[in-house]
Order: structure tokens, then sequence, then C-alpha cells
């Protein structure tokens, strides 16, 4: 890819068809570009994220984590004001590793011994909105840059013709764009929103007559930089926004064919129980996302839910609707990494499960059909790019109120995901007003022992 | 009787204790003692002012003198406070020690209170400062040389490239011994000169005894600002330096002598002056934000025939006097004050409001108000001297600048903290140039500031009430300030706000019934949740009619002052009420002057803080702003880090000339206006940004200024532009946006206040939101409502030329402004030459005409078929006018 670019520019130079002064400019601007592919600080185990996040809070208890205490003790009394309530779904052993799903997750059961469920996660903040900003940037308080900003950041992106970070996200989750937002860091490692529907990425679809109209239109544009462009030939910026011309017209392209599922067979479609046409369900944005990946989308992320309690796992008093909300996402997620390993995708992408916080093991009085927020303890999963499948790391309490043991927070949840890109969360910084920030502030531990 | 007998036993057991049991005695019983009983309050928390983790500690003692007479228990306030023969100091508070405690801590007194060195005073006094000193520079997280941390126990063993640099428990085989001791073949350390020997047995020895690593608890008492600190270049008093001379320098403007002295100096050769249509659309776009119209233009042209310094002088009085102008810097200052309609807590709650003080900042720089009274009345408006009933009110509506810090989460009003880190984070970098907030848990890393600095200026606004605008958790709205005053607003907001309550009570009390579900189960099966939620509704709609008919009275969001007190330190930044350290009287920044407020003073200490920023004396403010100023001129300011004058900052590289301009900037009573004519007409602003690749080679960023910078366009002047030119835009000034009535804001997080108003008035106006940003805005490196934003960035991306290309609003502008020029005439060349005076502010060259007679042939033939070909040929074109460098860059 690069090499070809170079070779273009070269073959234009020796056409005559480029100013000379502009020849060292392009040749350079290859490393000034900030989106240019950087190397990472050691080398990676994935070249990429797929990071799911469910809104709202997933609970550990009815999930990931199961707890029999609670069973045995539902409904009793825990102290004056709470009682146990135990999981309102089974749980059954999957695969070779035998780890315990609860009947909400049977797909993601079925590809269990790809993952490594962690027991273990404590989030800064017990509210959707610090909460879901926390895990996104690092803060629960104010804005920093997103996760997904970071790592496009710190490694740029292999093509051009898509943005580096996209985010696929129907709705606003708690905190809204501040969760993709680059903050401080250039606004081009900003997670760019996909609405799913007719124009996922803004702007993308050609809006003149026809394709040859917008060339003529495009031709016309060029001569006005070109005429600019004299006396003026060493500015690199003015170069640089001619070629964001170029590079547009290629996103013109290659995002509609990226977004494009007829090509997809209808054994896909129904691996991830898509029915085709549709786009407003959590499979579209599975087999979105395994087409991004293949496409090199550096970091892609997908929000199930928005800030309505309808539509996300915000269950206070409605646990019953975790039903609905499971179907939406247990096969389509489960889909994804089969189709990523079939395709040996797996290997260098990096699947990431998570939430805001889990829900608590007590309520306040018998019978309630919901739990509160509970960011002590939950459970989130990472798979492929070299972490261990079929593994458990950490553990909750028997209540599953607190971390009984090796506690993964949100900087070192951080820390693990950016080493396996092969980047060292405390070298990754920036300069602003003054500091060196970072994703994970002055905190985080990379978790070597679900590393493979 | 109790109280009497630890007397008894310090006069009548004296029995001194022999060498060898003293560091037993200490050891065994009385540090165990003091950690347990004195070190939660007298350790870095200094209650009291004192300390007791140490000999010393305990001789200097705190506010009521040394707390040991060694040799003398009695005369010990220690031992008196213990003992409870104080007559007011009682310690421990609560249960008092046993005697058997009693006892020893006397014996120890009596034995002169020996102190024998733990491993980790050791430490602390030792090793830690020379591991400080010698080695954190090159050797911190920050830059660690040869892959080697040396700031823990941990990076030292871990070690660098080399290997390990310690291996506790041998320091034989501790690579930092060979290194320190010059033995190494290659390393030796530090490297300039070799320590003294008994450092180097010290280390040693704490090697050899396990390398402990216990840091002793920082306090802000600890922190001294060292003398090299005190002579950084930003903290000095203005020089007030006289313009160098410079041989054959035509320009009688002092800012050209600084420049060209200095590109002498670096054998730099200043450039051409620009052509006047160039200066004409640069001046234009810099001081009103929108493009010279075409008449403008050669208004100006005629004017520069005849006399171009004269032509320039008058544009840019012409340019000061349009009220775009405050809109055009009123927008700089909004975006430092992180300017927004919302709060932005997890619901984002509109503050209808806010436009006020929006609107006050660009009537000050139509105004020129002076700079220093600007400072006052945003700080302390509320508190300052009025004329008139409106002055006071403006004044008032001035203090906006604080009201408007973030709010966080589903509670704000329970994170007062957070806020007022906000608003000393904001008054820090826009004011003074320095990152205070970083100080709200530890002493500033760089720059000179310890915590107590920060908690003496958080007392201040602590003492001062914010309003609430709601939230979630407590959706009414509180402590806005009526310009009528408050007891006539309550007298007559009484039975409004009577009959509210009643309605505010019924909401609550429906919303109590919904949240039931969370709490128990809910037997009836009639009764579900959504209706529940559908009653709330209804009753919030009931209780509308109520809430609209509250008086409109005039109403700010401003800052009032509340009960003034001091603050304490809070320790590590916690909430926790253990963790509070010292109260610091409320005061001013150390390195600044350290003004306290006086014994007597009445208020929260705003006025008074006013006074010490805008303030002749303080070296920061007036250099700051003269250097923002610069920034927004040159795209680039003499400080390039222009809201971080500190440390980590960026020298200036016109030292001299940053003073010059401070000096004069408030010499000219402090106004905007002078320094934008002292600037802009000297050569330097008006250089043409042509290159030169001899300067190139040497100055290849154009620091020394031999030309000028071209910028592009930010996001407003975009799209403010674009309209123009599309005749589109609405120039009269906005006021409130329509949101709801004030009183009926029910947000949630999970329903959050999203709103959008389009409009057609400048960008400024347009309503901005803090968890929602304006798309098209940011795509251009708009404004962030969320932190005070000093530099724009200006960056070049392919979704910006996606937008330009496809978006519907570059299409039906760009059709706007073709219906305007077929209008104009039928004539193909005529039209071309409007467009081009009217975007690019040129005409076009024979060429250029061709070229779009071509263009527009090419189209024709391709559709040719459709009615409306030609209409949709010349959009096309405007819009690769629109999307051209030539319109998006400002030479």
């Amino acid at each position: 890819m690069k090499t070809d670019r170079r070779q273009m520019i070269r073959s234009l130079a020796g056409a005559g068809l480029i100013l000379p002064g502009l020849l060292s400019e392009m040749m350079a601007g290859e490393r000034k570009d900030p989106l240019a592919p950087r190397q990472p600080h050691f080398p990676a185990r994935a070249k990429r994220v797929i990071f799911l996040f469910m809104t709202g809070g997933v609970s550990h208890i009815d999930t990931f984590d199961p707890k029999p205490y609670l069973d045995q003790h539902h409904d009793q009394a825990y102290n004056k004001n709470n009682y146990f309530k135990g999981a309102s779904w089974k749980y059954r052993r999957y695969g070779e590793s035998g780890i315990e799903v609860s009947d909400l997750f049977p797909h993601i059961g079925s590809v269990i011994d790809e993952i490594c469920m962690i027991r273990s996660m404590k989030n800064i903040n017990g509210d959707h909105f610090g909460a879901t900003i926390g895990i996104h940037t690092g803060s629960a308080t104010f804005n920093r840059p997103s996760f997904g900003s970071w790592v496009s950041y710190g490694l740029g992106t292999e093509n051009r013709n898509l943005p580096s970070f996209m985010v696929i996200s129907p709705g606003l989750p708690y905190g809204g764009g501040q969760n993709w937002g680059a903050d401080f860091l250039p606004v081009l490692h900003q997670g760019t929103r996909i609405i799913p529907g007719s124009e996922p990425i803004a702007n993308m679809h050609r809006r003149t007559r026809s394709a040859r109209l917008q060339q003529t239109e495009l031709d016309m544009l060029e001569f006005f930089n070109r005429q600019h462009l004299e006396g003026r030939e060493t500015d690199s910026s003015l170069s640089a926004r001619i070629r964001s011309f170029e590079t547009a017209a290629g996103m013109q392209l290659a995002a509609p064919e990226a977004f494009d599922l007829s090509g997809e067979t209808d054994q896909t479609h129904r691996l991830y129980g898509l029915e085709p046409g549709d786009t407003s369900s959590f499979a579209w944005q599975c087999l979105v996302a395994r087409r991004l990946a293949e496409r090199d989308v550096r970091f892609i992320e997908l929000v199930d839910g928005d800030s309505s309690v309808d539509k996300n796992w915000d269950a206070h008093a409605n646990l019953t609707k975790y039903d609905r909300l499971a179907r939406n996402v247990d096969q389509p997620i489960a889909a994804l990494i089969k189709d990523l390993k079939a395709r040996g995708m797996l290997e260098d992408t990096l699947v990431v499960f998570t939430t805001e916080f889990g829900r608590g093991p007590y309520v306040q009085s018998p019978g309630t059909n919901g739990r509160g927020h509970w960011s002590r303890v939950y459970s989130s999963w990472l798979a492929g790019a070299g972490i261990k499948g079929g593994m458990v790391y950490g553990s909750s309490d028997e209540r599953g109120d607190d971390v009984a043991e090796n506690v993964v927070g949100v900087h070192d949840f951080q820390a693990t995901i950016l080493h396996q890109l092969g980047l060292d969360h405390e070298r990754l910084t920036y300069r602003h007003a003054g500091r060196d920030y970072r994703l994970t502030d002055v905190d985080g531990r990379v978790v070597k022992d679900i590393l493979a | 009787m109790k109280n009497l007998l630890p007397v008894v036993f310090a006069l009548l057991l004296p029995c001194q204790l022999l060498a060898g049991e003293a560091e037993d005695h200490f050891e065994s019983r009385i540090r165990p003692l003091l950690k347990k009983a004195c070190f939660e309050c007298h350790q870095a928390i200094r209650k009291g002012g004192l300390r007791l983790d140490s000999r010393q500690d305990m001789l200097t003692g705190g506010k009521s003198g040394p707390v040991i007479v060694p040799g003398d228990p009695d005369k010990s306030l220690l031992f008196q406070a213990v003992a409870r023969t104080h007559p007011r100091l009682k310690m421990p508070p609560g249960e008092p020690l046993q005697d058997r405690q009693l006892e020893d801590l006397a014996r120890w007194i009596k034995s002169g209170a020996p102190w024998p060195e733990s491993r980790a005073e050791f430490f602390q006094k030792q090793i830690f400062p020379v591991l400080k000193k010698e080695c954190f520079s090159c050797h911190d997280t920050a830059s660690r040389k040869g892959g080697l941390r040396a700031d823990s126990r941990q990076a030292l063993v871990a070690g660098g490239k080399s290997g390990p640099a310690i291996v506790p428990g041998d320091p034989e085989k501790s690579l930092l011994m060979q290194a320190i001791r010059y033995q190494h073949a290659k390393i030796k350390m530090p490297p300039k000169k070799q320590l003294p020997q008994t450092t180097i047995d010290q280390f040693a020895q704490w090697i050899g005894n396990g390398a402990d690593w216990v840091e002793r608890p920082q306090d802000s008492a600890d922190f001294v600002i060292t003398d090299e600190q005190r002579q950084f270049w930003s903290f000095q008093p203005l020089a007030h330096p006289e313009p160098p001379r410079v041989r054959g320098l035509r320009s009688a403007n002092p800012v050209d002598r600084f420049i060209v002295a200095r590109l002498k100096e670096q054998g730099l050769v200043q450039g051409r002056r620009a052509d006047p249509r160039t200066l004409i659309r640069r001046a234009t776009y810099d001081l009103v934000g929108l493009p010279p119209s075409p008449g403008e233009v050669n208004d100006f042209l005629a004017q520069w025939s005849r006399d171009p310094d004269a032509a320039m002088a008058g544009l840019v009085d012409r340019l000061l006097e349009s009220r775009h102008y405050g809109e055009r810097w009123g927008r700089h200052w909004l975006d430092l004050a992180r300017y927004a309609d919302t709060a932005g807590d997890a619901s984002d709650f509109p503050i209808p409001e806010a436009y006020k003080y929006r609107n006050y900042v660009i009537d000050s720089f139509n105004k020129d108000k002076p700079y220093d009274q600007f400072i006052r009345e945003q700080l302390a408006g509320d508190l300052l001297p009025s004329d008139n009933d409106d002055q006071r009110w403006e004044q008032t509506i001035g203090t906006g600048f604080i009201a408007i810090s973030r709010r966080i989460g589903v509670s704000p009003q329970n994170l007062g903290h957070i806020t007022i880190e906000d608003t000393i984070d904001n008054i820090g970098k826009t004011f003074l140039g320095l990152t205070i907030s970083c100080a709200r848990c530890h002493d500033h890393k760089f720059d000179p500031i310890p915590t107590s600095d920060y908690y003496a200026l958080y007392g201040i606004l602590d003492s001062s009430i914010y309003p609430h605008v709601g939230a979630e958790h407590r959706p009414w709205r509180s402590d806005f300030v009526y310009r009528i005053g408050q007891e006539e607003s309550d007298k007559l907001l009484k039975p409004y706000r009577e009959e509210l309550q009643v309605w505010n009570d019924k909401e609550r009390a429906k919303l109590e019934e919904y949240r039931d579900f969370q709490r128990k189960k809910i037997t009836d099966p009639t009764r579900t949740r959504e209706k529940a939620w559908q009653e709330v509704l209804a009753m919030r709609e009931e209780r509308r009619p109520h809430a609209e008919a509250f008086p409109d009275l005039e109403i700010a969001y401003a800052i009032q002052e509340g009960a003034p007190h001091d603050a304490s330190i809070q320790l590590g930044g916690s909430t926790d009420r253990k963790a509070q350290g010292a109260t610091v009287r409320r005061g001013f920044l150390q390195i600044l002057g350290g003004e306290k407020l006086a014994d007597d003073a009445a208020g929260s200490g705003r006025r008074e803080l006013a006074g010490w920023i805008a303030n002749r004396q303080n070296p920061l403010t007036a250099r700051v702003m003269v250097n923002r100023i610069w920034h927004y001129h040159f795209g680039r300011g003499l400080v390039t880090t222009t809201s971080d004058f500190g440390v980590r900052g960026t020298p200036p590289t016109h030292p001299l000339l940053l003073d010059y301009l401070a000096a004069s900037f408030m010499e000219k009573g402090w106004s905007i206006k002078q320094m934008h004519r002292l600037v802009m007409l000297s050569q330097a602003y008006q250089l043409s940004g042509e290159d030169n690749p001899e300067n190139s080679e040497l100055d290849p960023t154009n620091q020394f200024l031999w030309r000028a910078n071209r910028q592009r366009l930010d996001a407003e002047q975009i799209r403010d532009s674009i309209l123009a030119f599309s005749g589109q835009l609405d120039l009269t000034p906005g006021g409130r946006h329509p949101f709801d009535h004030r009183l009926t804001y029910f947000y949630r997080q999970h329903e959050p206040f999203v709103g959008n108003y389009p409009t057609r008035r400048r960008s400024i106006y347009m309503m901005q939101q803090r968890i929602k940003k304006n798309d098209q805005l940011d795509l251009f490196d708009g404004s962030d409502g969320n932190i005070p934003l000093a530099e724009r960035k200006s960056t070049t991306t392919t979704l910006q030329a996606l937008f330009l290309m496809n978006s519907e609003f570059s299409h039906q502008q760009a059709a706007g402004i073709a219906g305007r020029m077929t209008d104009l005439s039928v004539d193909q060349a005529t039209r071309v030459r409007w467009a081009y005076e009217l975007i690019f502010a040129r005409p076009p060259t024979e060429q250029e005409i061709d070229r779009a007679v071509a263009y527009l042939e090419e189209v024709g033939r391709l559709q040719g078929q459709d009615v409306d070909w030609e209409e949709q040929a010349w959009a096309g074109y405007l819009r690769g006018m629109i999307s051209s460098n030539e319109f998006l860059f400002v030479d």
C-alpha cells in the first residue's frame, strides 16, 4: 500500500505531473501524516480491537458469574434493609473448559473456549455517566480522549479509505459523544459514529448526479487548488488538504462497499442470525464489524443500546427484559468470534466484551424484579489476539458483592488491551496543559496471567 | 483522681533509661504508641500545624509551640496534653491513654527523648533526597534514560537496558553501586560529579539492609519554593525594555524594532509586505471573522493607492468599530471560558440564562472594556461599585464566568468540589497561564504551587454560591440571581413557589410510586411499571401550567456571596473528612505574592482575588493576555503554550517584545483594541506569506516571523462565510435559545436534554451543548464547551472533505450562491468575476475564466438534457470554490 503510493508519486513526478517543490513534501508527508501507521512500542499480538459495549450495566450475577450462595439464600434477609437475590437464569457448563454461563448466553457459551472470562472487574464510579466515560476514557469526571482515539493516535491506520476509529452506535449511550471524543488529541483520532441505515458514515454518498459529473467537479477543484498552490508549494498543509479530497474520493467508494452485505452468503447471514436487508439489529453491527476488521479499521466499537432504560441493561425493576436484550446480542457475538476464527482473523483481532458495571446481589424487599448498580465487582471478557481462551480470571466473593481475588480495574483492563496492541500504557502519552496524559491516568497494570 | 496519677508518675519515677535501653524503649513502646494515637492527625495532615513523626518536628512544634522539652516531661506540651493536665489541649481526643503508656512516654522524655532512626527514616533523610536531586530528572516516568526509572524500589529492581539497578541485600551486585562508585566500565552516575564518599556508603548501607522504600508522607508545610523556581522567567517582573535600535528600519512601530532585531540576530531576512487584497482579507477575517465584501475590497484598494499606511490604519479602525468584532473576539474568550448553554451533568440540563454571559462577553469586547475591569467583573462583578443599575446588572452577569463551570454526574449539587476544581483550573489557565488544579491532590509536580495554595483559592470559591440549574436527582433550580434582588424576588415569588411546591411534591410522590418497582415486589397485577411511569409523565403535564405561570423576572446565571470560611486541605484530593488537613487562610498563590485575606475581611474574598489577578504588579496577567492576542493574530503565540506559562510550557521566542507589549498594554489602560492597532499596524503583521528558501533553512517553522503564517479558517469562519456568500447569513445578534420553560425540566441520564435549534445567525449564537457537540463545527475543530480551549487545532481530515463534497449544507449553500450568481447576469465571464470577487476577494485571470467556461461546456455535454443543468453546474463550480484552499486558508 505504502510502496504503491510512493511509486505512484514518483511516477507522477517522472511524468512532470507534480511540481518539483511538492514532491519532497509529499514524500515527507507520509511521515508527517498523523494517521500514518506507526510502529508499536513492542511486537503486537492484536492489530485491531472490536469493542463490544453493553450499555446500562449488565448484571454479572445473571450472566457470567454464578453465585450458588445467592441462589440458596434467595429472598432471605441479609440485613435490616436487604435481601439476597439469586440469579434469574440457570447456569450450565460449556466447552472443554467447562466455564459456566447462564442461559441468557447459550451462543457465547458455545465459544467459551476462545474466551477469557474476567469475574473481578471494578469500575471507578457507580453511576452510568461516570462509569461509562470511565471505561471509555479512564476518567469518570472531566473529559479525556477516548480509548479508540488513543489507539488511533498510538498506531495510526493502514487503511486511509476508512476512519481509523469507528463506533457503530444506533443510539447515544450515557455520556453521549464524549465516549468517542478525541478531546485534546487531534480530532482526526475521534471516533466516527456509524448510524445504521442508508448513510452509515455522514456524507459518504455522492450527492452529485453521476460519478462522471462529480469527477468533473473535482477536476475543477483540483484546478482551483493548483492555481492557488503556485508560489505556495512548500506549505504542507495545503497539499495535505488537496490529498484529503483524494482520500475522500477513496472513502466514498470504500465505505459503501464496506457496508454492503449483498456479497455475504446466506450461510453467513444465518450464522449471525441476520435477516437479509435488516440493518437495525446487533447482528448487522457484528457482521459489519467483521467487514471493517477485514479492512483494517483499527478500533471498532459496537454499542448495543442507548441511555433509555427500555433499550439497555439498566434493570432496577425490569430484569425480565434481559431475555430480549441477550437475544439481540448473543448469537451475533458468538457468530463474530466463529467467523473471525474461520477466517484466521481471531489471531490478531482482540474482541472485548464489557459494560459499565454489574448489578447488586441484594434487593430491598423479596421478589423485587431488578437490581441496583454495582461497580464494586462485575464481569467482562476478552477473546482472540493472544488472550488465553477457556479461562476464568479473578473472582468475586461468594455473594458477588466485591472482588475476592485478582482485581481488574478499568485502568488495568485498558492497560492490558493496549499491551496486546503492542502499546505500553505508560509510554502512550500526549502532552497537554503541561502534563503528559495517559489513558490509564497514573494507574493500570497489565494482567499478564491471561496472556497466552 | 485518675488525672492526678500521671503527674505523680512523672515526678516520682524519673528512672532514666540506660544507653542501650533507650533505643529499645523507643522502638518497642514509643514509636508504636505515636503511630497509633497521634499520626492520624499529626503526620501529613498536620493538625494545628503539628507533625509528630520526627524528633525535629516535635521540637519545632505547631501553633502552640514546641511539644517536647527533652528531659522534662512536665514542661512538655505533649505530656501535658496526653496526661490531660493542660487547661485546653486534651489528647488524643476520646479515650485517654492508659497509665502505663503515660509512664512510658514520661520516661522517654525524661531520658532526653532519643529518636533512633528507623530504616524508613534513614531512607527519607539520607537516600531519597539524593535520588530526587541527582537521578529523577533523567530517570522518571517522563524521561527514562536507558530504560531506567529510579522513582520506586520496584523500578530500580526491574532496572533498565543494562539490567536491574539494585539487588536488595547485596550492594556489591548492584549496578547502581558500581555506577555511583564510578567502577562500572561505561556507566558513571551522576555523570557530572561523583557523590561524596559518605553518601556512597549510605547507599551501600541502604541496599545492604534491603533497600526499604517508604517515602515521608508529604504535606504542604514541607513545600518550599526554591530560588530556582522563583527565578523562572514568567515570575519575574516585567522588564520594561526600550525597543532596540535597528539600522535602516523604515517602520516606526516598536513591534518591528523587536522583531527585526531578532531576525538580524538569527541571520534571517524579513519578507515583503503583502499585497492589499491579501491584507484586507487577512485583517477582516482576523477582526470580525467574516469575508470582506467586494465593495469593501475596492474601497480599500482605492485608499491603498493613495497611502497604504493610512489605508491600513483606516481599515483596522473600521473593523474595530464593527459590531461583528465582538462576535469574533468574544468567541476566542468563550473558548477559554468553555462556554456552553448546558450544565454538563449526566442529563445536561439547559441553562436558558447562559446566553446573557455570552452576550456580555461580546459587548465587553465591542466596548473595549479595560481588561483589568473585565477580569474583576468576571470574578467579582456582583461586589464592584457601579454608577447605575444597568452597570451593576451587567457586572453581575459577568460572574457567569464562574457560574458556567462544569457540573458532573447525576447529583452535581453534591460534587461542589469538582465544580470548584473546574473553576480554579480555568482561573489559573485563562488569567494566569498556570495549571493550578494539579495542586488539588498533591503539590504541583513542576510549578511552585503547593496544595495549600489550591485550598487558599478553594476557600474563596467555597464561600460563594453557585447557581444550581437542576440535575437528575434535584431537578429544581436554585440560587439564581434576580435583578430586583433576593428579598424583593422572594416576596414576589413566594405565592408562586408555594403553589409550585405542592405540584413538585405531587410529582415526587408519583415518581416514588414508580420507583417502588425497584424496591419491592408489586403484587397488584393491574399495576405495571409502564403505567406508573405514564402517571409520572401525566403529573408533570398537570404541573406544567403552574410552572409556566411564574412571572418572568430578569434572572442571571451568576454568583453570589455565601458564608465566608476558610477551607481545609483535603489530602490526596479525597473528600473524606478524615483526610482533612490544616485549614488554610483564603489567599493567593505564594509564588505571586501570597497575599492573604485580612483578618477583618468580610466577604468571600472574590473581590480581593480579582484584585490580585488584575494587578499591574502581577507578572503573569498582562503577559498572558497580550500573548493570547498575539496568538490569535499570528496563529502562534510568542509563548506557544498560551495557557501554560509554567515550567512545562515553552519559553517566549521574543521575551523582550512580550514584556514590551505587556507593559504597553497596561499603560494604555489595558485596552485590547489598542493592542490590535499596535500589532496590526506593524510590518510584521503585514508580511506576505511568501517562502524564502534561505530563511526556511534556518527557521523552518517561522518562529522568528520573517513571513506571515498561513492559517486555515476556523469552524465558525467557514460556516459564517459560506452563509454570507449565499446571502443567507442573518447578521442580527442572537438572544435566548428556544428552550422549554425553565421550570419544567425533568431530564434524566436516560432521557438527557438534546436540543437542536437551527439558526442562520452567526455560529457564536448557535446553541452549544456539553454532552453533545455540534457536528459541523466539531468537524472543523470547533470549540469545546467542556475544557478551556486556548488554541484551536487545525486538522485536515477525510471527513471534512466528504462534508464539503457531499453534505446537504454544502450543496444547499452552493445552490444558494449559484442562484445569486445566475440572477446577476447571463454573461458567463461576469458571473465568474463576481464569484471570484465574492469568495476569493480577487478578480479571476483570463485563464481562470476560460477554465470555468470549459468546465461549463463539459457539464453541458454530460447533463445537457436536464432542464436545470446550468444552475446545477454553477452550484458544482461554487462548491469547488468553497472547498478550495484559496477560500479555506488566509494568507
